[in-house]
């Protein structure tokens, strides 16, 4: 079975700024696939070169087993980034416009449902929220039911239980067999829809698999965080890897994170610091996740870019400043 | 969905987007209006007296007209397509059945209602306020339609090549008032320079007045243009030139990046 989206070597740049550089991907039918990437990435430059709104400079795309300017629009579902419709028509209006530009159409009344927004059915766009705002554009992109949806970060300014409500919406198409292609910010989004995730940077596709996979490889160990004062050293004697970030909103306050722990381990660690008298005020335990394969790949090109220790870290040095010397309080 | 449809659907997006602009549909008429009250009723025409008002009041009739045929497009159409752009309205649609032709024709389907409309304003006004004996012939609704379509087409590329909506209005301003009054609008052509008289010809609100004014003054005696009815040359020329500037407007409505 060929792939629904297929993507081989596509390139673009705007004067001097490298927006895609050989980027290559395959979706197949009913799957999900995330693009995530720092602002500038390439998402939105590669997700309209899909769609045919914009022309690679080399490389070449399919979707549908057709050049994206030839694909049957019937078949398509796109919601651009920073789209917004005509602001003085209602909600329903909006969705039942956008249906009419279509040969078969779902029923507007049932596509508000879906997207939550019954209340707001005879509610101008221009005054409704944010959230509520991006909801009717997510509705406008499933009037037509398409077989393959393109939508470039579609919860933005969505509230938590409006976000779900989409999410939800997404894997019930995706398991009906609808292809999705969506790039996003939200990392819990991308680990939740996604069959397959992809890290552009730079314009390049640095990373993609399943998100077990990216993580497996990317996302590091395990760890356990105890609120302590107590140095790293204190934990010397530990079976466990211990580091103590440099990082941290309360930088006043000493945090000890040990490494690659299983949950079952935990009661070990708890029994040394009794052991140890070192005190300690709580522990948490997290799995790695998707931020973190995102903050390993993507964190060195910020740095790059701003030229600084990421954010609001500023005293923080850089990876290469630091080279291959020990970070500061790392003991493993 | 057939075109028809297609149309139809964004005819009635773009109708009730624009009479949910309160103060746009106020000034779309009350433009036209003013400029009748301050032609017609205050500085009045003078037949016997010469300056720039000599003519009969019916000779004026295509110039009002003209107004609204010819600022109403520029200024609506341009500022439209700026205002998709900016909302990257025309990136959705371009990924939609809706080709760019449909959407010029839909929102010239709202243009032609809206002129249509302040058109007769326009003509009641003028037998009300200037006592114009016009002449009222069918002619006289293909020529504003044919000219809406002619100028949608300009202020669909103006939308397409200003960078913003206060620059695609600038740009209609810009050009509009020349064209208004360099077309045998309010000035005749004996009262401009001989080398003119070419880039007279070049306007198409040029045809466009001298046709009005061929169906609409009983009392105007038109050329003749190869033989050919100047009601019907006029037109006939207006229509070749709006299909030109239509195809080449919708053609400049951005569809990628």
């Amino acid at each position: 079975m060929s792939a629904v989206v297929a993507a081989t070597e596509l390139a673009k740049t705007y004067g001097e700024t490298v927006a895609l550089d050989s980027a290559s991907l395959t979706v197949d039918r009913g799957e999900v696939f995330a693009l995530i990437g720092p602002n500038g990435a390439g998402k939105t430059t590669l997700v309209r070169a899909l769609t045919g709104t914009t022309d690679p400079d080399s490389g070449s795309a399919r979707v549908l087993d057709e050049p994206p300017a030839a694909v049957d629009r019937d078949r398509l579902g796109v919601l651009p980034q920073a789209f917004s419709p005509p602001d003085r028509l209602t909600v329903r209006e909006l969705l039942t416009y956008y249906a009419g530009l279509y040969e078969e159409t779902r029923d507007p009344d049932d596509v508000l449902a879906d997207v939550g927004l019954v209340d707001a059915a005879d509610t101008w766009y221009e005054d409704l929220s944010g959230g509520q705002q991006r909801r009717v554009c997510v509705g406008a992109t499933l009037v037509n039911d398409p077989d393959v949806l393109f939508l470039d970060e579609p919860t933005t300014g969505i509230d938590p239980a409006g976000r779900r409500t989409v999410w939800r919406l997404i894997e019930a198409l995706a398991d009906a067999g609808t292809t999705v292609v969506l790039t996003t910010h939200d990392m819990a989004e991308a680990e939740r829809l996604a069959d397959r995730v992809g890290l552009l940077s730079n314009g390049e596709l640095v990373a993609r698999g399943t998100p077990a996979e990216l993580i497996d490889e990317h996302g590091g160990t395990s760890r356990l965080e105890i609120e302590t004062d107590a140095p790293a050293d204190a934990f010397a004697d530990l079976p466990f890897a211990v580091e103590q970030p440099a990082r941290g909103r309360q930088r006043d306050h000493q945090g000890i994170v040990v490494r690659d722990i299983s949950p079952a381990e935990i009661g070990t660690v708890v029994d040394a610091l009794e052991t140890d008298g070192i005190e300690y005020s709580g522990l948490a335990w997290a799995e790695p996740d998707l931020e973190d394969v995102y903050l390993t790949l993507a964190d060195s090109a910020e740095r790059a870019r701003t030229g600084r220790g990421g954010g609001l870290d500023a005293d923080e040095p850089t990876d290469d400043e630091l080279g291959d010397a020990p970070r500061a309080g790392e003991t493993a | 969905m057939s075109v028809a449809s297609r149309v139809r659907a964004e005819t009635g997006a773009g109708w009730r987007s624009f009479i949910r602009r309160r103060t746009a549909v106020f000034f779309t008429f009350f433009f036209p209006v003013i400029l009748i009250v301050i032609f017609g009723a205050l500085v009045r025409t003078d037949p016997a007296g010469g300056g720039l008002f000599a003519e009969p009041p019916v000779y004026y009739v295509p110039g009002y007209l003209a107004v609204v045929v010819l600022f109403t497009p520029l200024s609506r159409m341009g500022s439209e397509v700026a205002r998709h752009r900016e909302g990257n309205r025309f990136e959705k649609l371009a990924t939609t059945p809706l080709t760019r032709a449909e959407w010029l024709l839909a929102q010239t389907v709202v243009n032609a209602v809206i002129i249509g409309l302040a058109s007769l304003l326009i003509l009641g006004l003028v037998i009300v306020l200037t006592g114009a004996e016009i002449a009222f012939s069918p002619l006289l609704v293909p020529y504003i339609l044919v000219g809406v379509v002619c100028f949608c087409g300009v202020g669909a590329i103006l939308g397409s090549y200003t960078d913003s909506q206060d620059g695609a209005v600038a740009a209609s301003n810009g050009i509009g008032l020349p064209l208004l009054f360099l077309s045998e609008t309010f000035i005749t052509l004996e009262q401009l320079p001989d080398w003119f008289e070419p880039l007279v010809n070049l306007s198409p609100l040029t045809y466009f007045t001298r046709g009005v004014r061929a169906v609409t003054d009983p009392g105007a005696n038109p050329a003749t243009i190869a033989g050919v009815d100047p009601a019907l040359a006029n037109l006939a020329i207006l229509a070749v030139l709006a299909g030109i500037v239509f195809a080449l407007g919708a053609r400049s409505i951005p569809q990628t990046d």
